[in-house]
């Protein structure tokens, strides 16, 4: 009985969380303008393939250099499946989904056996490879031109609730439901059984299997979740446009990978604020170096080096980065008092 | 002479070494016996630096050992045997005694060679092996190597932990005898940590008896022998 | 035939400086435990200095030791100033599970790639230069006929056949190649022997260091140099060190020339577009088959 209760508890507390980031967007959307609109609709796609960082190395402690690829795939999925077989949107942007999460199976059988650095590696090597594969079946996926989709016209009945809908607002309204969904199924999978067997692997892997923990199986069924999650993401930052090799190139893996670590490697929140920080970040520099005269050369590896030096800093100070900081903060106010 | 007092060495707030007091004089066989988890280890790691001691200070003549590196404890004259043979089963036998001397090379160059002949000649079996790995040696072997590398250090100190763990009474009493010739020939200072306490008390000139991180007996050798009250209350035989 | 020998000669060229950067990642990994993702990062920035040095005017050789120097240095002070930190802080919560041990570095190399890039780049300017070789990069004549190899293969395999014997000469001849190798295998004994094993593992961060820059500058004549252009050596350089063994010298280039015949035969005989697909099905083969490596011992594996 009280499982049950602490369950609906948890439940409520996901949904709650879960509505809350996707009023906190559309509060957001209104202040903003075109363009920061459209940073905006970015920032709900690429949160969704940080949670799934979040899940693989923050609670399982498995590295992923090629979470842009598995987004490749997802978007290559669904982009295949609108244009050469006429799907909806919607249902392409589901079966991307699933198509993912056949993925990450595969990937999650190859990946239980590696740990570490040789994870490291080979999802490195894996987030060169994928993209190249478009390249080399050139006639089936239309090589470095890509696919042109987009996330087409907002429905009659939505502009007749809200009004005019412009071409970002519409993103933002398409991916928001999703990354609201994705939060809900993270925060329940980390609230629960499951998420404390994946954090026993993560800690002492030994331990966990004397525990009873089947570690490959737990390893496996992370890589569906976050496969599924990345899928997720790719699909939607597909549809901004075109699905091509240079959409998901490996920087995008490592971006990723970056703003789960300094927003917080075991913290939602942290994904939450690290993917904003990658996003804003770049256009936050460019305001400020506008002020000062430097050369375009310059400029345009300033971002860079502002987000490597973020993450050794991170590392170096604090390794659960900015939401392990506010802990820490909190924790010493909190001792002060005493 | 070392001279410990009051040491304390904690893991996790689980105090291992309980403030233990006492002294080993140089030139003789120091025996520390107890049983499994009385601290015995500990306190070696703790002497040689491994360990970090929580408070205390332990002395070897006017050095304090307790803020210095293990490898500059090494360096001023205390060379540890570790629990187990430790020597490195993938290098060979010849390099595993080059290893302990390496950080004299440049200078003491001719008296390295001097000590690894000296070592060759107590161990002539590590002199026949000397270019297998030390992997492929039997325990007693291995356990010979491991003082060996301790020694081509010219230590003035020999820490040894439980030097007959695992091996035949023949070969353990073989390895003994030949450690307590080295302290009666050259002087040297040994602290010898054995859980067969017979063993270590026939050889030893001093006894200390550690229980639960504490000193629970400290004297003469031959007088812990003969205490037969105290070992049943402490060793259980 | 001719395209045989010509794929041979490549492969063999291409496959001594993947020898070079699967060395220089083994060696940090033996070492500290580390793969460091942020060498061919170094080896960029050394190649730069080379580069700058030759436009002012300085000798191809001067440059050449020059930048084989930075890359030690380099080395030396990503282990001095950011690994040896992190890794030492042992009561960080974090870094108390097993998994994070290995992860935090990975991700702090990446940190050290990007700010070596973003650096290049502000100096430097990202676009793409040429890196000059002392040989020129043509056919080797004997009369009349072409001979399958050229003059800059037949330099750079000599010049990684020199370093080579030299890095064989101080593991197993020298008393600081010992204490190398101890310490990677034991650092416990190795520090009860007296040998501070801190100051020996930022040695070989900068033996790394120098190896892999030695691959830069061998491999820039051929690639050009900008940034990124050294990401795929990286790349390949880990593949070669995963077939060979991460925890074995020897493997490490084995697994190299092994690569540098792989990659040279895809591109003789089916397409450049193919060597991405080929070197992830090789290294995926490579980790199903014989995960410890081909010349790896499974119980130093340290996983």
């Amino acid at each position: 009985m009280s499982k049950h209760r602490t369950h609906k508890i948890i439940g409520l507390r996901s949904t709650a969380l879960s509505l809350l980031l996707f009023l906190f967007f559309i509060l957001l959307n209104n202040q903003f303008g075109a363009y920061n609109q459209s940073q905006l609709a970015n920032i709900a796609t690429l949160l969704i393939a940080v949670l799934s960082i979040t899940l693989l190395t923050g609670a399982s402690g498995q590295i992923s250099l090629g979470q842009g690829a598995i987004m490749a795939v997802g978007g290559y999925s669904s982009a295949l499946l609108v244009t050469r077989l006429g799907f909806s949107m919607w249902i392409s942007i589901i079966l991307a989904i699933f198509i993912s999460a056949l993925f990450g199976l595969f990937l999650g059988l190859a990946a239980a056996r590696l740990s570490g650095p040789y994870l490291a590696g080979t999802t490195l090597v894996m987030a060169l490879a994928i993209p190249s594969i478009a390249v080399r079946f050139e006639t089936f996926f239309s090589g470095d031109v890509g696919l042109s989709v987009d996330y087409g016209m907002p429905p009659i009945w939505l502009t007749n609730i809200v009004g005019e809908i412009s071409i970002e607002e519409w993103s933002l309204y398409v991916a928001l439901p999703f990354t609201a969904a994705a939060l809900f199924a993270v925060l329940n999978l980390l609230n629960t059984r499951t998420g404390r067997t994946w954090r026993a692997v993560r800690d002492n892997e030994v331990a966990a299997a004397l525990a009873g923990i089947n570690i490959s199986r737990t390893k496996i069924f992370v890589f569906v979740v976050a496969s599924a999650l990345a899928g997720l993401a790719g699909a939607l930052y597909g549809f901004r446009g075109l699905v091509a090799p240079s959409v998901y190139p490996t920087d995008l893996s490592l971006t990723l990978l970056t703003a789960a670590v300094i927003g917080g490697l075991r913290s939602i929140g942290g994904a939450i604020f690290g993917t904003f920080a990658i996003v804003f970040l770049p256009d936050l520099i460019e305001r400020v170096s506008a002020n000062f005269t430097i050369p375009e050369t310059i400029g345009n590896y300033l971002p860079g080096l502002t987000i490597g030096l973020l993450l050794l800093l991170t590392v170096i100070t604090n390794p659960r980065g900015a939401a392990g900081a506010l802990e820490d903060l909190r924790h010493h106010r909190h001792r002060k008092k005493h | 002479m070392l001279a410990i007092k009051n040491l304390t060495t904690e893991f996790a707030s689980v105090k291992a070494l309980n403030g233990i007091s006492f002294q080993a004089k140089p030139g003789l066989i120091t025996t520390v016996i107890g049983a499994n988890g009385a601290g015995k280890s500990t306190l070696l790691r703790t002497i040689s630096g491994l360990e970090k001691a929580t408070s205390g200070s332990i002395k070897w003549f006017d050095e304090e050992l307790t803020q210095m590196s293990v490898e500059s404890i090494v360096r001023s004259g205390i060379a540890q045997v570790p629990e187990g043979h430790a020597v490195i089963s993938q290098l060979s036998v010849a390099e595993n005694i080059e290893l302990g001397g390496l950080f004299r090379k440049r200078i003491a160059r001719g008296d390295l060679a001097i000590a690894t002949k000296e070592v060759y000649e107590l161990f002539p079996i590590l002199y026949e092996r000397r270019n297998e790995q030390a992997g492929s040696l039997s325990g007693g072997e291995r356990q010979m190597l491991a003082i060996s590398r301790a020694l081509v250090s010219r230590p003035k100190l020999l820490l040894l932990d439980e030097p007959s763990l695992g091996l035949a009474p023949l070969i353990s009493a073989q390895i003994i005898s030949i450690v307590n010739g080295l302290c009666r020939e050259t002087g040297l200072t040994v602290l010898l940590v054995e859980q067969n306490a017979n063993t270590a008390l026939a050889v030893a000139d001093h006894g200390i008896l550690l229980a639960l991180g504490e000193v629970a007996a400290d004297m003469p050798a031959s007088e812990m022998a003969a205490d037969s009250a105290l070992r049943a209350a402490y060793l259980g035989y | 035939m001719n395209s045989f020998l010509t794929a041979f000669f490549s492969g063999t060229a291409q496959g001594a400086i993947y020898a070079l950067v699967s060395l220089g990642l083994v060696l940090v990994w033996r070492g500290a435990g580390v793969v460091n993702f942020a060498q061919m990062g170094q080896a960029m920035f050394t190649t730069y200095i080379a580069s700058q040095m030759i436009q002012h005017n300085n000798s191809y050789w001067s440059a050449f030791v020059v930048a084989l120097i930075c890359g030690a240095l380099l080395g030396a002070l990503v282990d001095l100033a950011i690994m040896r930190p992190l890794t030492s802080r042992k009561n960080s919560q974090l870094l108390n599970s097993q998994s994070m041990r290995t992860t935090i570095p990975v991700i702090a190399s990446l940190g050290i790639l990007g700010v070596l890039k973003a650096l290049a780049g502000i100096l430097w300017a990202g676009e793409e230069r040429g890196f000059p070789s002392p040989v020129a990069p043509n056919a080797i004549k004997i009369g009349s006929t072409n001979l399958a190899i050229t003059g800059f293969d037949l330099f750079v395999i000599g010049v990684v056949f020199a370093a080579l014997v030299l890095t064989t000469i101080f593991f197993t001849k020298t008393g600081m190649g010992l204490a190398m190798r101890a310490s990677a295998l034991n650092p416990e004994v190795t520090r009860l022997s007296g040998i501070r094993v801190g100051s020996v593992r930022t040695l070989g961060w900068a033996i790394s260091g120098t190896a892999s820059s030695l691959a830069g500058l061998l491999v820039t004549p051929r690639t050009n140099l900008s940034p990124n252009t050294l990401d795929l050596l990286l790349i390949v350089g880990f593949t070669a060190a995963v077939v060979g063994g991460l925890s074995s010298l020897a493997g490490s280039v084995l697994g190299g020339f092994i690569l540098g015949y792989v990659i040279s035969f895809v591109n003789v005989y089916s397409a450049p577009e193919n060597v991405f697909i080929a070197i992830l099905v090789f290294l995926l083969l490579a980790l199903f088959l014989r995960p410890q490596g081909i010349l790896g011992s499974k119980e130093v594996r340290r996983v």
